[in-house]
């Protein structure tokens, strides 16, 4: 048989569609999340107590006293689980998907009843839909409108429109053709007849089918959870997910109730609606006699006014309540409100490290948001940009796939944990057993058998492949795959009973936290190295939230800080993660101060607050860079520096003159070695910043088997023969010259002598077209923090020995400024800081230099303090 | 005055139904046609129907006489022939000219009801006076007219359900006589009644018909009601009308042996009148030779059905004396007469030609 795979055809075309038609699901996601969010507006809201009064009344205005009854009890008990929120996401989410699906499916069910064509071929459609199974379109729903309300809504609707068009079909076809006959021989339009006859007549039919939708709307909306919209269904995968017992079923009571509530309503509706029902019900209320007040139900009007109370008490308790939210205190606040999506796989250290950075973000003044997803949805949104960022990346193994397909759009925050390790564990009370050779020839007290997680996971395949047979342990042990849950909970009895058991694990764990296991040593590393636990971030993540950025890649924990955590969070209450992450962190006072410093040591105050700061600069980049830098920090001081912009002579002129305070700028001893010698008398070296300085020239990294000066040679076709340089007037330009010659170039290379943005801009537009160049440049410079540029080495030293950059401020500084004098002093930087916030400046662009470093100072928290430090 | 004409009309359902009508005007026989896959339902049917007059079509189940009903107000469009209706070509009009013809002009009653289950039986009344735009007061006012007319006085806010069957075929009939439409097609309407009750709508209706003088066509496969019922009768068999004429004619003068074997089970002596089998004064009857009604001789009109002539037989041995409508003595019945046209077996009439030669055998 010739394979056949048209699955691959769909592939393309997934990513055709992503690419060209981007807009119309932008437009379907516009329309989808904003009738979602304006039903949980409405519902979400409200106060429950209040809403649920309402649904009381609209059972008792349907059904009678008694469904209003039980259907508020119904509604408090989901209060009272403390699920009020996600049900009436969940409410939300299927009324949207409902009327949705009522909007198309009964327009589409009509025109079938009424042409035979369109219903044949509706019908296979409908078939497709009703029996494909969610996850194939799940899926393209994520990678379409990434996770959240969308791709869940979609699904619902695509999974409950066969009944609302089959019923509504049938409906319609269903009306006596003499009824239908006897409109007509009236004179009855046809859109008439449908209106006066055929529709009033099928509402029942299809009202019914109105009900189905909403009930497999509501079925539908635990699948749609694991896309990640909002509501119980979340609940319930996250309960299955970490074996929550008692939430899954109280998230499953949960939903049962909203299912009975809206089947029982939806019938009921029906008569109200139709007129047919109408007449069934008054003749049934006939029959009831003396027990008519059991049936009893106000009129519509009554109901009406009832409802109508009840949502003006709950929109005036809205107005009155939303005055006084709390603020984050303000000095703490760096967020300022920004909103933060982060996603997680529920693994126990993604929970709970989650759960973590939720706290400290909202510390922080964040407000970061939550979301379970299984690996390859939440890959996808991060590589969507959907999700900010998540904790829990196990490289280089473990999440490889998913990094080899999405890495390029996603960038690493750092690791904050390894190395994780597989192994088998017993418990140890299990005597004699120690490690996986131990393990040999006791088969039978094992049962012969290994408790392992899902088959499909990457520790089973190593298992099954290598380390039974690396210790001989195939024939003797059978590996039972299950899942981890399953496998935690075959751990719990056994222990329980005290019977010997071995388990697939791995470390970090909270199992090892919560009993004493021994984990089997692997002398032969047949498992394998261990991998890394990386937090990951969309592509821009570092750009756009630098703190964020920087707190993640200064996170660190132990395996003691993880363990304990998870097991923390483990025993707490279900729902109750961040209430447990609290409590951790109470118990480890400065833990959280360390985790996420306030950027800026919150502005305190220098000694000499006040004080007016003149300085000065000439136009190279690191001068910009440092003195800004310095205006920024100063500010936070309470100083009021003031920047000039000068030209070198001018500058050394104005130092020497007391009209400027200091600069940060002077190359010595060579370059400025004239201005040095001229007013050295006149000034305060405040000492080197950065040093040595290099010229050199530089090929980008791309340029194999260039690494030399010496290498150049015979090269020169590569090269076009050229060597770009800067102005003709600069001193390395000369310099260059006796270079060429040292090395035996001069003859066979052309400088070019231009400018330096020219120089700048020739070596971009190489870069990007991938074509070799050398270029004058020299360190410290920006372009190697931008390019990937390669310094040439000069092993005959032709290029003299390099300047130091020092701080050289006008006479009588120190007496000035004492505290600044002393910030300056010790002021350092290395060549990557120093690149980076050229890099900064030069992305801000002309006129933003001081709100770029202000940024980039952000993103460095602690540097302030470190730079100018204050008691 | 005729105001409803049918001309040749054709109703085939199946393929290439105008290739049929060219072969069934060839002659071709309706089973071959069926052999090809097309049905011939109506075949070169032709009528009239004078004003104020019940026009019945009759026949068995299939014959056609309901598609021949649907051709009328345009609810089958014919394959071939015209409809003229005071003179207008309804097969000729656009769907939405048909369609106010039938709002204004046509109405229907239907063989079982075909009431709006969800609809008051005052809802039900006035649905069609809905549908051509009357404001809800007059034609709410209207068609409690139409109820009281048909006898539902007090039944306006009761639900169809609610009704037995006649009474639910009066709420028909008042929706039908509530659009003041003046032809009214009556699709078998009494056949799905039990008989005392059908009797009963019989009654009404040749009741309301003296007062409405409508045009009314009315099916059914019920020879009685036909005779009962009808001005004329059509007899349809096989989608061909094979006779039309008065009960009378269609009694006596039976044109096919279908005609004949149809009419063998139908009481002669509520459908033959006097005046059918009296003997004129022409042919010599001896007790009017003075030209006036004798002297304690029992008189009945041409219209007294024979079976009311059997009372005066049994308490007199005198011929009875037949008057027209103004009471002059036309002819006279004796007892060995009646007894005769009773016994009577229907013959099939002779082709037109011999029609004169044979004319005794009503008299005989």
């Amino acid at each position: 048989m010739p394979e056949f795979h048209p699955g691959n055809w769909v592939e393309t075309a997934v990513d055709w569609l992503q690419t060209h038609l981007g807009w119309l699901f932008d437009v379907i996601n516009t329309v989808l999340t904003g009738l979602y969010d304006g039903i949980n507006m409405v519902l979400g809201g409200a106060e429950p107590l209040l809403l649920a009064g309402i649904f009381a009344v609209v059972a008792f205005w349907l059904r009678g006293l008694l469904a209003g009854v039980v259907g508020f009890a119904g509604f408090l008990l989901i209060d009272s689980f403390g699920l009020w929120d996600d049900a009436m996401s969940t409410l939300s989410l299927v009324l949207a998907a409902a009327v949705i699906t009522v909007v198309f499916a009964v327009p589409t069910g009509i025109w079938a009843a009424r042409s035979k064509s369109v219903s044949a071929a509706v019908r296979p459609v409908l078939d497709v839909m009703q029996t494909m199974p969610a996850f194939v379109y799940l899926i393209p729903g994520v990678m379409f409108f990434s996770v959240g309300t969308t791709p869940g809504l979609l699904a619902t609707i695509i999974f409950s429109m066969p009944p609302g068009v089959r019923m509504t079909e049938l409906g319609i076809r269903q009306v006596d053709s003499e009824l239908v006959e006897a409109a007509d021989a009236f004179g009855t339009s046809p859109k008439q007849t449908l209106t006066r006859v055929q529709f009033p007549l099928a509402l029942p039919t299809i009202m019914a089918g109105i009900n189905q939708v909403i009930m497999l709307a509501l079925s539908m909306v635990v699948i749609a959870g694991m896309a990640g919209a909002p509501g119980l269904g979340e609940r319930v995968y996250a309960a299955v997910t970490q074996v929550q017992i008692g939430l899954g079923v109280e998230s499953g009571i949960a939903v049962v109730i909203l299912a009975m509530y809206l089947d029982r309503m939806t019938g009921a509706l029906n008569v109200r609606v139709s007129p047919l029902g109408r007449r069934a019900a008054a003749k049934a209320t006939a029959m009831m006699g003396r027990m008519r007040f059991v049936r009893y139900k106000p009129g519509t009007v009554v109901a009406l006014s009832g409802v109508l109370v009840l949502a003006l008490a709950a929109g005036g308790l809205n107005l009155a309540s939303s005055g006084s939210d709390a603020q984050a205190a303000s000095g703490t606040d760096v967020g300022k409100g920004k909103q933060l999506k982060m996603g997680y796989i529920p693994w126990d250290e993604g929970i709970a490290t989650s759960y973590l950075w939720k706290e400290a973000l909202e510390q922080r003044g964040y407000e970061p948001s939550l979301k379970q997803l299984d690996a390859g949805p939440l890959y996808t949104s991060l590589a969507q940009g959907q999700t900010d960022f998540q904790t829990d990346a196990w490289l280089p193994t473990t999440h490889q796939q998913y990094w080899d397909k999405y890495g390029s759009k996603m960038e690493k925050l750092g690791d904050w944990y390894g190395p994780t390790s597989l192994e088998l564990s017993v418990p140890s009370y299990v005597k004699g057993v120690r490690s996986l050779a131990d393990l040999k020839g006791q088969g039978k007290k094992f049962d012969g058998k290994i408790i392992g997680i899902e088959s499909s996971a990457g520790e089973m395949k190593i298992l099954k492949d290598k380390v039974l047979k690396e210790y001989g342990l195939e024939g003797e042990y059978k590996v039972v795959s299950s899942s981890t849950s399953s496998m935690l909970s075959e751990l719990k009895r056994s222990i329980q009973q005290k019977e010997p058991v071995v388990v697939t694990l791995w470390s970090p764990h909270w199992a090892y936290n919560k009993y004493d296991l021994t984990k089997l040593k692997d002398p032969e590393g047949a498992f394998g190295k261990g991998e890394k636990l990386y937090n990951v971030g969309r592509k821009g993540f570092a750009e756009d939230n630098p703190v964020v950025a920087h707190w993640l890649k200064n996170f660190h924990l132990t395996e003691k800080q993880l363990t304990s955590l998870e097991d923390r969070i483990q025993s707490a209450p279900k729902g109750q993660e961040q209430q447990a992450v609290k409590e951790w962190l109470k118990a480890r006072p400065g833990f959280l101060d360390k985790m996420v410093p306030v950027p800026g040591g919150q502005q305190k105050q220098g000694k000499g607050a006040g004080k007016t700061v003149d300085m000065g600069y000439f136009p190279w980049d690191e001068a910009i860079a440092t003195t800004y830098l310095w205006q920024n920090i100063l500010e936070d001081r309470g100083y009021k520096p003031k920047v000039k912009q000068l030209d070198p002579g001018p500058l050394y002129t104005a130092l020497s003159q007391g009209q400027l305070d200091f600069q940060t700028d002077a190359w010595l001893p060579t370059t400025h070695e004239q201005y040095w010698r001229k007013y050295k008398d006149k000034l305060t070296d405040l000492g080197s910043w950065y040093g040595p300085t290099s010229l050199e020239l530089s090929v980008p990294s791309y340029v194999k088997g260039v690494d030399s000066l010496a290498d150049l040679k015979g090269r020169s076709e590569l090269f076009g023969g050229k060597i770009t340089g800067i102005e003709s007037s600069a001193g390395e330009m000369k310099i260059l010259k006796r270079v060429l010659k040292d090395y035996g170039l001069d003859k066979e290379y052309k400088v070019v002598s231009s400018s330096t943005s020219s120089m700048l801009s020739a070596v971009d537009k190489s870069v990007k077209q991938k074509k070799p160049i050398v270029a004058t440049t020299w360190s410290p410079h920006w372009v190697y923090s931008k390019y990937p540029m390669n310094k040439l080495k000069d092993p005959k030293g032709s290029w003299g020995k390099g300047d130091r950059i020092h701080v050289t401020a006008k006479k009588g500084f120190k007496k000035e400024f004492p505290e600044l004098h002393g910030w300056l002093k010790d002021f350092k930087m290395s060549e990557k800081d120093l690149g980076s916030l050229e890099a900064a400046i030069q992305k801000g662009g002309k006129g933003n230099e001081k709100e770029s470093v202000r940024t980039w100072l952000d993103s460095r928290p602690g540097l302030e303090d470190k730079l100018a430090p204050v008691e | 005055m005729s105001r409803l004409r049918a001309e040749r009309l054709y109703k085939v359902f199946g393929r290439r139904a105008d290739q049929a009508v060219a072969q069934l005007e060839a002659g071709t026989d309706r089973d071959e046609l069926r052999a090809q896959g097309t049905t011939a339902a109506v075949i070169d049917a032709s009528f009239e129907v004078q004003e104020g007059h019940i026009f019945v079509v009759m026949g068995l189940s299939g014959s056609g006489k309901s598609t021949l009903l649907r051709m009328l107000n345009g609810l089958l469009e014919p394959t071939s022939g015209r409809v003229l209706f005071d003179g207008e070509d309804l097969t000729a009009l656009r769907p939405r000219e048909l369609r106010q013809v039938r709002a204004h002009k046509i109405s229907m009653v239907f063989q079982h009801f075909a009431l709006f289950p969800h609809r008051s039986v005052l809802e039900n009344a006035a649905y069609g006076l809905e549908v051509q735009g009357v404001p809800r007061e007059e034609r709410e006012r209207r068609a409690t007219e139409a109820l009281e007319l048909a006898g539902l006085k007090g039944w306006e806010g009761s639900w169809p359900d609610e009704l037995s069957g006649g009474m639910q075929q009066r709420v028909g009939l008042a929706r039908a006589l509530a659009t003041d439409a003046d032809l009214l097609l009556m699709d078998e309407s009494f056949s799905a009644l039990d008989p005392l009750i059908r009797r009963d709508m019989q009654d009404q209706l040749l009741q309301l018909q003296k007062t409405l003088h409508k045009t009314i066509v009315f099916i059914t496969h019920d020879l009685n009601e036909a005779m009962r019922l009808g001005d004329r009768i059509a007899v349809m068999r096989d989608g061909r009308i094979v006779q039309t004429g008065t009960a009378e004619d269609i009694l006596v003068r039976p044109a096919t042996d279908y005609v004949a074997s149809f009419i063998q089970d139908v009481d002669r002596s509520r459908v033959l009148t006097a005046g059918a089998i009296m003997r004129d004064a022409e042919s010599g009857a001896p007790a009017l030779a003075d030209g006036g009604v004798p002297e304690g001789a029992t008189t009945v009109t041409t219209g007294t059905p024979l079976a009311e002539l059997f009372t005066p037989f049994a308490t007199s041995e005198q011929p009875l004396v037949v008057t027209d409508a103004s009471g002059a003595p036309v002819g006279v019945i004796d007892r060995e007469r009646l007894l005769t046209a009773l016994a009577e077996e229907p013959r099939v009439a002779p082709p037109a030609g011999a029609r004169n030669g044979n004319e005794v055998s009503a008299h005989a």
